[in-house]
């Protein structure tokens, strides 16, 4: 075999004509395999139009998987720690599922059609999981990552830069909802769903519609302060929205060496998802069921509200005996909420019962030096932003 | 609801016996649901010819156990008329073996001695119940390090040699003590006899290793029959069953293990009924037990895992010829006869027979085992393990169990000329049709490869090795369990202990 051709280059997704198009910087990264932009003029930029217009990014990199079969209910249910024996069709939920020692493998968002079908969107590969986790069932898993085209619209004018697009009645899309259309002779599968934290939607099509979706959507929102917007700006908004990312706040359980580092659900905050009055077996409910009796979580993650202006990014948590408690994940400044807020992972019990008089040690870089920063922190409910119009149907609608 | 038992015991086969009435001894009402009509599971065919003797701590614990064995010498058939006979003695073994070669001789009494030691230390680590390590309990770390002890005990240069050994092929230590090929080739059959091995395969060493262990510590010795058959044996287990008030209910098949809030309570046999107890044991091997009783969607992925990928595919058939006169072997003497009687004649020979079962094709000169029944009577017959007679063979048993018989009947013609005209009927028992019949995966004689990733502590599956399943209230105690099969009990006795423990 030509040894060269051992290395493969990125995948383009199929908005790759328009995104590259769109890069004034020509910042890409490799998200699961693809080529997509870092950021396409600058963060800042981006972060205010998805704060204050719409903002577009390409999602096509997310996990795509298609369950079939006529257990396909019961296998969701199987597979995750939520109860999903009560979700209604046409509806999303978001969910996390867990190893056999009850350590968390990722999160992300499961479609349902119906009860023979679902569609589980996530960040880490898991189709040998789910295939392995499959034998019993009659249910078929299907790697639908490269055949589906998908985008996030996020922002507040989002709703109706949709409408423009062809859209009736996205207004009256709850949140977790999705609903089938047809625009321009393809199907489009809109669900009121996102990362920002904020009024958004995602857009799932067949790639043959890429292009075309993307420009009618950029039409459609030529008033409406449209803006593609890149993983930096997206990383800003989902600090804000307290969102956790896999492998940034948590290792997946499947991605960490050391067993010592995998986190349970009630490590990372995520206890509100594990249902174990759930009747049928679910994959880690043993060992969860016994962490939850035996109370012996050792971890939480929170949110810190910490004084000054400069962003942990990075800093070890101290107790007022100057002790190692915990580090932060993500941090950053946040413009609009005008706090320095930061996701934290601690050593119970602070966090949890001690929350007051403890303090990040910020090294702040400026120009060639640092400045070492000793500042307080408060730990506070990780949802640093969550507007009313979120969650409000029907959605705020502009011209 | 209540408890109608204290137990019920899935399978009654000798290990299901065994656990159920130590169990019965110590006031627990027991109840045992074994599928077929008969009681004793694959002994009740007789599927191995030849058995270890019961370790005493396990008769003992059960009593006493009245049953007789007929020690067996060996005899390694040569075409040639050349055979070697071996009885289990060493002194006796060092004078027939420089017969042949004065070298292989006293390289025998080294080999016999250092394998002896190895067994030996590994001896008491056979018996108990492994250690656990995911536990981090202190006893179970001292298990491992009494292993640890018993093996560095033996010396720094045995310490070193053991370790070599470990992971080696019998081939190439027995081709480095011997020169023999007849010798080589008996002593590597029972290194790989009822494995997935060839002789050099890694890890076949340890084979033996593991068979001596409960077999006497003596390669040769240590080999028996029982007295009256197989039937003995579990007619005797059953008169204990009686005495001990365990009830037994036969042409019950178990459909799955009934659970409540994540801990098993009883059983649902297949026609609907339902019995409820404290606790469930399976007799049964581990795929049918965490597939079939427990379920795949009461499993963890990783379960899942582990257990589809449990290697449990069987190369044993059993055939059974019975005679109408007594058939003359070559330079055989009424004494050979009588006597464990080996065709795999050098060590090429035995990988030659296991080299088309890698691709689960069969070889047409398989490497055979037999003893002769009733050889004084009119009614003559003869049991012959044939080894490597693939599980689930591409050529299908159906359409070549017949061939398969008659190159079996014709390889044995080379040592006894009028085999043919003696035979009055043959009949074969596949590892296929000793899943379907005794509803064993994979017709596995140990419900599961004796190899070093399923042994001890790994055996059957990491986080099961205890006895105890995932499921609470759910154990084990088949041959698929530590130390695996062969008609020694130990597994039936562990799994009554870590039962007692529990409660």
């Amino acid at each position: 075999m030509n040894r060269d051709l051992r290395f493969t280059a990125l995948k383009k997704t199929p908005f790759h004509s328009r995104t590259s198009l769109a890069s004034r910087t020509n910042k890409y990264y490799n998200w699961n395999g693809f080529t997509v932009p870092t950021e396409y003029s600058t963060t800042e930029l981006e972060y205010t139009a998805a704060r204050n217009g719409t903002s577009v990014m390409d999602l096509t990199p997310m996990c795509k998987y298609m369950i079939n079969g006529s257990d396909a209910n019961r296998f969701v249910d199987y597979l995750v720690t939520r109860d999903l024996s009560q979700m209604e069709d046409n509806t999303v939920a978001y969910i996390i599922w867990c190893n056999e020692d009850g350590k968390v493998m990722d999160d992300g968002t499961i479609f349902k059609f119906s009860n023979t079908k679902f569609m589980l969107c996530c960040a880490v590969k898991i189709y040998n999981w789910l295939h392995d986790s499959a034998e019993g069932f009659d249910v078929s898993c299907e790697d639908a990552t490269d055949t589906t085209a998908a985008l996030a619209i996020q922002g507040p004018t989002s709703c109706s830069t949709l409408k423009n697009y062809g859209a009736d009645d996205l207004e009256l899309l709850k949140p977790f909802a999705m609903k089938q259309y047809n625009i321009n002779g393809y199907d489009v599968l809109i669900s009121r769903t996102g990362f920002t934290g904020d009024l958004g939607y995602e857009l799932w099509t067949n790639p043959a519609n890429a292009e075309n979706m993307w420009d009618s959507i950029m039409e459609a929102g030529k008033e409406l302060k449209i803006r593609p917007f890149g993983m930096y700006a997206l990383e800003m908004t989902r600090i804000e929205a307290g969102f956790i990312q896999t492998n940034t706040d948590f290792m997946a359980a499947e991605d960490s060496l050391r067993p010592v580092r995998m986190r349970s659900p009630y490590e990372i905050g995520m206890g509100w998802l594990v249902h174990l009055n759930k009747e049928s077996y679910f994959v880690g409910k043993r060992a969860l069921k016994k962490e939850k009796e035996t109370g012996n979580s050792e971890r939480c993650l929170v949110g810190l509200d910490i004084d000054g202006d400069k962003p942990a990014v990075g800093s070890v948590i101290y107790n007022e005996k100057k002790e190692d408690i915990g580090i932060v994940t993500a941090a950053m400044w946040s413009p609009t909420m005008k706090r320095n807020v930061a996701l934290a992972s601690l050593k119970r019990p602070y966090g949890i019962k001690i929350k007051e008089n403890i303090f990040a040690e910020i090294y702040h870089p400026e120009e060639l030096e640092y400045k070492k920063i000793w500042a307080k922190c408060k730990v506070v409910k990780r949802q640093f932003f969550s507007p009313e119009r979120r969650n409000k149907v029907p959605a705020d609608l502009y011209e | 609801m209540s408890d109608n038992y204290d137990v019920i015991v899935i399978g009654a086969g000798h290990n299901g016996l065994v656990c159920a009435n130590i169990l019965a001894k110590k006031n627990r009402k027991v109840l045992i649901c074994e599928a077929r009509e008969n009681c004793g599971g694959l002994l009740e065919e007789s599927i191995t010819n030849f058995v270890p003797q019961i370790p005493l701590s396990v008769s003992s614990s059960l009593g006493g156990l009245q049953v007789k064995y007929k020690a067996k010498s060996s005899i390694a058939l040569s075409e040639s008329g050349q055979h070697i006979r071996l009885v289990g003695n060493q002194h006796i073994d060092h004078k027939v073996i420089s017969g042949f070669s004065s070298k292989d001789a006293d390289r025998y009494v080294e080999f016999h001695d250092k394998m002896s030691s190895f067994s030996k230390a590994l001896g008491s680590f056979m018996m108990a119940s492994p250690p656990r390590i995911m536990n981090n309990t202190f006893s179970d770390y001292f298990k491992l390090f009494k292993l640890g002890m018993n093996v560095r005990m033996l010396g720094k240069k045995k310490f070193n040699e053991f370790a070599r050994m470990i992971g080696l092929n019998i081939a190439d230590e027995l081709e480095d003590n011997f020169e023999n090929t007849l010798l080589q080739g008996l002593i590597a059959h029972d290194a790989v006899l009822g494995s997935n091995l060839g002789p050099r395969s890694p890890g076949s060493l340890i084979n033996l290793l593991f068979r001596m262990a409960t077999h006497d510590n003596s390669i040769f010795g240590g080999i028996y029959e029982i007295d009256g058959g197989s039937k003995a044996f579990v007619d005797t287990l059953l008169d204990i069953s009686n005495k001990n008030k365990v009830e037994i209910k036969t042409s019950s098949s178990v459909k799955r293990c009934i659970t409540e809030n994540d801990k098993a309570i009883g059983v649902e046999l297949l026609n609907g009924e339902k019995i409820y107890a404290k606790k469930i044991i399976s007799n049964a091997d581990p795929r049918s037990t965490y597939f079939s009783l427990l379920g795949t969607e009461n499993l963890d992925t990783d379960v899942k895992r582990r257990i589809k990928h449990h290697r449990s595919k069987g190369k044993v058939a059993k055939l059974s010829l019975s005679l109408n006169k007594q058939p003359e072997f070559i330079n055989c003497d009424k004494d050979d006869l009588e006597s464990r009687m080996v065709i795999a004649p050098s060590i090429d020979y035995i990988e030659e027979a296991f080299n088309p079962s890698k691709f689960d094709k069969l070889s047409m000169e398989p490497i055979l085992e037999m003893k002769f029944k009733n050889s004084d009577k009119s009614n003559p017959a003869l049991d012959i393990q044939v080894q490597y007679a693939s599980y689930g063979t591409q050529e299908g048993w159906d359409n070549i169990k017949d061939n398969y018989v008659d190159a079996v009947i014709k390889l044995i013609e080379k040592y006894a000329p009028d085999i043919q005209s003696c035979i009055e009927t043959k009949a074969i028992v596949t590892p296929d049709d000793i899943e379907k019949n005794f509803h064993v995966t994979g017709g596995h004689w140990h419900h599961g490869e004796i190899q070093i990733d399923q042994l001890f502590m790994l055996r059957p599956i990491p986080g099961a090795s205890q006895y105890r399943t995932h499921l609470d209230g759910l154990y084990m105690c088949g041959a698929g369990t530590h130390p695996g099969g062969g008609l020694t009990g130990i597994p039936g006795r562990n799994a009554a202990q870590a039962i007692l423990e529990d409660a």
